[in-house]
């Protein structure tokens, strides 16, 4: 039962309850209520029991739910500066990544998106993508031939195929099956869900060549947060700054644990020399330049 | 608490209301869904979810084998592959005493297990063999109920539609390619059974045998009959060795039963419009009540209503074996008034959890729930297969009740075998690396 | 009255072709994705997500034809056992809520919903066209669904 002065806020988001980016969410929860004695409960829906992180976005939009966390890949289809986040290779190390997403950059992208009713309120650290097939790939030549399943979103496709691999677009529920009959010879994601889908009992090679690092995002909807008093928000504000803090850590644990269930399970984890990889992608980045407004922003990153 | 309660409440009285007044079933579950989320949220954001949901809920690249495969029956059926069937299995099991119900069975099966299609076997393979089963002197409402129930095993036996229904339904955590091939097994099981109890039924009513079906002659049929029968290899087959995704083998049915009805002559291009219209108005029948069902099953989730049923389950009794048994009892109940599809999408996110947190598999839950289900196909007063197989034998539905009652009770045998037997529809995909 | 008789006739023969024509693009569309995989070991990036818009079209355009041919799966018990004046009085209630439903969530809900992400340019992943343009297909299967329960109020009344 709620009572007369609290406040719930719904936030619903695809992961489950196992993952460091939840665990992150967590800490939001209780620091909120903590910080605002009780009166800002947040009721959390784990593992897209309400849509996934496109249709939850637009929950937002209509005002039915309050909050969610969602890749910047997906947000960048809402708000389109996002899409910068998706360019391979755009940051030199983790340092960077945190610096950029703390900074006037990413304050400036979790402002922006508000023309669009959703504000973003943090950047959850989502590590870094690689690829793990069923063949190994040493250098870029490897994936000459290989299909390897991408998210459906043209950055991706023709960032796979510019290294050399045949990209295939598939949704994710069907990915497991495909991979173990062979439909597709690998795909590309972080360590914490190449282990929680269990894809790793049949791709036996993870390369870590890092071509990616899109964080995740979490959001509230300007309808909802127009309600709240001047000092809730700065709660909220808050509570979320400090939780990304504490995600960090999570996600480290995280990727420590992953790295040594995949040991256990016999997957060779491959160390490549990652220019290769950077130098293949070179074209693309240019492509992606020509665009002035993406072109200001990746200079902006760059000089940080 | 109090506020779940109220909210069930009001979204099952309301329901149930509108169905017995004759609203149609999408617009029943659409309109109390509707009232039911404008209890707790405000009226133009519940408004716009709920046809938000009715578009993103059917937005999934799986459910386009539903279309596929009911194009691909339509196909066999005006292709004229029934009776290619029915030819085969005649010479395999005709000469038996009582022959004329095992070719039937076995029929109903093949015609069902090639179409994905209940009502396809029901009218495809029932015309014909009450006629014929009437000729050697079997009481047609024997047959119509012989040829009911069986039509039903096609649903377990892939392709199957409502195995891809089930898949979306489970959130994934089910793949079509594993419920496929945990279909074979129980799917036969039941087919075997029947066959059982008509065997056991044409010994009591000494019921007479058909004629010796020589060799050369059953060769013939079998060549004849090789290719229809040859769609299962190709499908399960291509998806096995990883050629295509359980989806896109959908697609490759289509294909295939157009390639060989072209071949048959039996179809041809002109005939192409009405037959796809055909199969969009069944497409547009199944999944416009999914689109409604969609929504109603997120406002479960929005409301925790399947962690409510659980606990309240879970809480309140301690044994595995009796809180299975009381969702098959359930089950049973809800198929005796409910059609496939809206029971399999309501009911799959309420009783899912509950199982799979007793340690249950969730392929051999889909196994238990479809099965469950078929049974309720054939009883009144919703009962399609029942209405669809007395409409073809031209029987009433009420003369049909009583020889169908043995062939119900064999089938709630087999259910409980299924149930309480894992091994039934987990030992194949468990073969397969599953 | 006639008028009535003669939009319903037309609207149906439209609403056929489209459902055919949509039909045979979804085949054509997933045997191109398939060949096209493994015979050019290309996958392009738009098929999946045709095919998933294409099915949405088709399913609720379906739903509207379907109510105009009262086609849908019903469990009619009850109302089987009514006089013929109650059938009569029964189906203008059916259809009335019908109405209200086409109204209330599809019109004016699924409008909302088509206004929402036009005006916030939401774009699908992989086409890339506005998302509005996919939903647009609830308001005009609600716009249709009206008309046809208007239609079969006309037929018993
Ligand atoms: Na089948
Ligand atoms: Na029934």
């Amino acid at each position: 039962c709620t009572s007369r002065n609290e406040k719930v806020l719904f936030l619903a988001h695809n992961l489950p309850e196992t993952h460091p980016v939840h665990k992150g969410i967590q800490f939001f929860q209780s620091e909120l209520s903590k910080l605002s004695s009780g009166t800002l409960e947040v009721h959390i829906f784990p593992n897209s029991q309400l849509g996934s992180e496109r249709e939850a976005l637009e929950l937002l939009q209509i005002g039915t739910i309050a909050i969610t966390k969602v890749s910047s890949a997906v947000m960048a289809n809402f708000s389109p500066e996002y899409k910068v986040l998706g360019v391979p290779y755009l940051f030199r190390d983790k340092q960077h990544f945190f610096d950029v997403l703390e900074g006037e950059v990413g304050q400036q992208m979790l402002d922006g998106s508000s023309d669009y009713l959703l504000r973003g309120l943090c950047f959850y650290d989502a590590g870094s993508r690689s690829f793990y097939t069923k063949k190994p790939v040493r250098v870029p030549a490897d994936l000459e031939g290989l299909k390897i399943r991408v998210m459906n979103h043209q950055l991706s496709i023709d960032m796979v195929n510019n290294f050399g691999g045949s990209a295939t677009p598939m949704a994710s529920g069907e990915l497991y099956t495909a991979l173990q009959q062979g439909v597709v010879d690998g795909a590309e994601n972080n360590a914490p869900t190449f282990v929680s889908s269990n894809q790793f009992e049949v791709c036996k090679y993870f390369t870590l060549d890092e071509h990616t690092s899109i964080p995740d995002v979490m959001v509230i909807s300007t309808k909802f947060w127009d309600t709240l008093s001047d000092q809730e928000k700065k709660w909220v504000t808050q509570a979320a700054k400090a939780s990304a803090q504490a995600q960090k850590k999570y996600w480290e644990e995280s990727v420590t644990a992953c790295m040594e269930i995949l040991e256990e399970n016999q997957v060779e984890v491959i160390r490549p020399d990652k220019t290769l990889f950077y130098e293949k992608s070179i074209p693309l980045i240019e492509e992606f330049a020509k665009d002035k407004d993406m072109k200001i922003i990746i200079d902006k990153i760059k000089s940080y | 608490m109090e506020v779940e309660i109220a909210g069930i409440l009001f979204l099952f009285v309301s329901f149930f209301g509108l169905l017995a007044l004759g609203v149609p079933v999408v617009y029943g579950i659409g309109i109390s869904t509707t009232c039911t989320l404008l209890l707790s949220v405000s009226g133009m954001p519940a408004l716009t979810t709920v046809a938000q949901r009715m578009t993103t809920g059917i937005d999934s690249f799986s459910l386009l084998a539903i279309p596929f495969f009911v194009l691909a029956g339509e196909l066999m059926k005006q292709g004229g592959i029934a009776n290619r069937l029915i030819n085969l299995a005649y010479a395999l099991l005709g000469r038996l005493p009582g022959g004329m119900a095992f070719v039937n069975v076995l029929s109903a099966m093949m015609f069902g297990a090639v179409s994905g299609s209940a009502v396809a076997a029901a009218s495809a393979i029932g015309g014909i063999m009450t006629d014929r089963m009437e000729d050697e002197g079997y009481p047609r409402a024997f047959s119509a109920s012989v040829n009911i129930t069986a039509s039903t095993t096609g649903l377990l036996i892939p392709p199957s539609n409502v195995l891809i229904i089930y898949a979306l339904a489970s959130g994934g955590t089910a793949s079509v390619a594993s419920l496929f091939l945990a279909g074979y097994v129980p799917g036969f099981l039941v087919g075997f059974a029947l066959i059982l109890t008509a065997a056991f039924q044409v010994h009591r009513k000494k019921l007479p045998k058909g004629e010796k079906v020589g060799f050369a002659k059953t060769l013939t049929y079998l060549k004849e009959s090789f290719f229809s029968l040859m769609l299962l290899v190709v499908v399960v087959g291509g998806i096995v060795a990883g050629i295509f995704t359980a989806t896109e083998a959908a697609a490759i049915a289509v294909l295939y039963a157009g390639i060989l009805a072209f071949i048959y002559k039996t179809v041809t291009v002109k005939d192409l419009p009405s037959i796809i219209l055909n199969s969009g108005k069944t497409t547009a029948l199944v999944m416009a009540v999914i689109c409604t069902s969609m929504a109603m099953s997120w406002l479960f989730s929005f409301q925790s209503i399947p962690q409510f049923i659980s606990s309240l389950l879970i809480d309140n009794l301690t044994n595995p074996i009796v809180i299975i048994l009381i969702i098959n009892l359930t089950l049973l109940i809800v198929g005796t008034f409910m059609d496939m599809s809206p029971a399999i999408l309501i009911f799959t996110p309420i009783f899912l959890p509950v199982v799979t947190s007793l340690g249950m598999d969730p392929v051999h839950f889909g196994m238990v729930l479809v099965l469950n289900l078929c049974i309720g196909l054939c009883t009144p007063p919703v009962g399609t297969i029942l209405f669809v197989g007395s409409g073809v034998a031209k029987v009433s539905v009420s003369s049909v009740i009583k020889p169908l009652i043995p062939f119900l009770v064999t089938m709630i045998v087999v259910l409980l075998l299924v149930t309480y037997i894992p091994q039934i529809s987990l030992w194949l995909p468990g073969l397969f690396g599953m | 009255m006639i008028l009535l008789g003669k939009a319903y006739q037309t609207i149906n023969r439209v609403l056929e072709k489209f459902m055919v024509i949509i039909f045979s693009l979804l085949i054509v569309d997933v045997l191109a994705q398939v060949f096209s995989r493994y015979l050019l070991s290309y996958s392009p990036s738009f098929t999946e997500e045709f095919a998933r818009f294409s099915l949405i079209w088709l399913s609720l355009l379906g739903m509207a034809y379907l109510t105009g041919q009262r086609e849908h799966l019903t469990m009619d018990y009850v109302y089987q056992k009514f006089s013929e004046q109650n059938k009569k009085k029964a189906t203008i209630f059916i259809e009335s809520i019908i109405i209200l439903f086409a109204t209330v969530v599809m019109l004016i809900g699924g409008g909302n919903l088509v206004y929402i992400t036009l005006d916030l340019g939401q774009l699908s992943s992989a086409l890339q066209i506005p998302l509005g343009y996919v939903y647009m297909v609830v308001p005009v299967s609600g716009l249709l669904i009206v008309f046809y329960s208007i239609h079969n109020i006309s037929k018993v009344s």
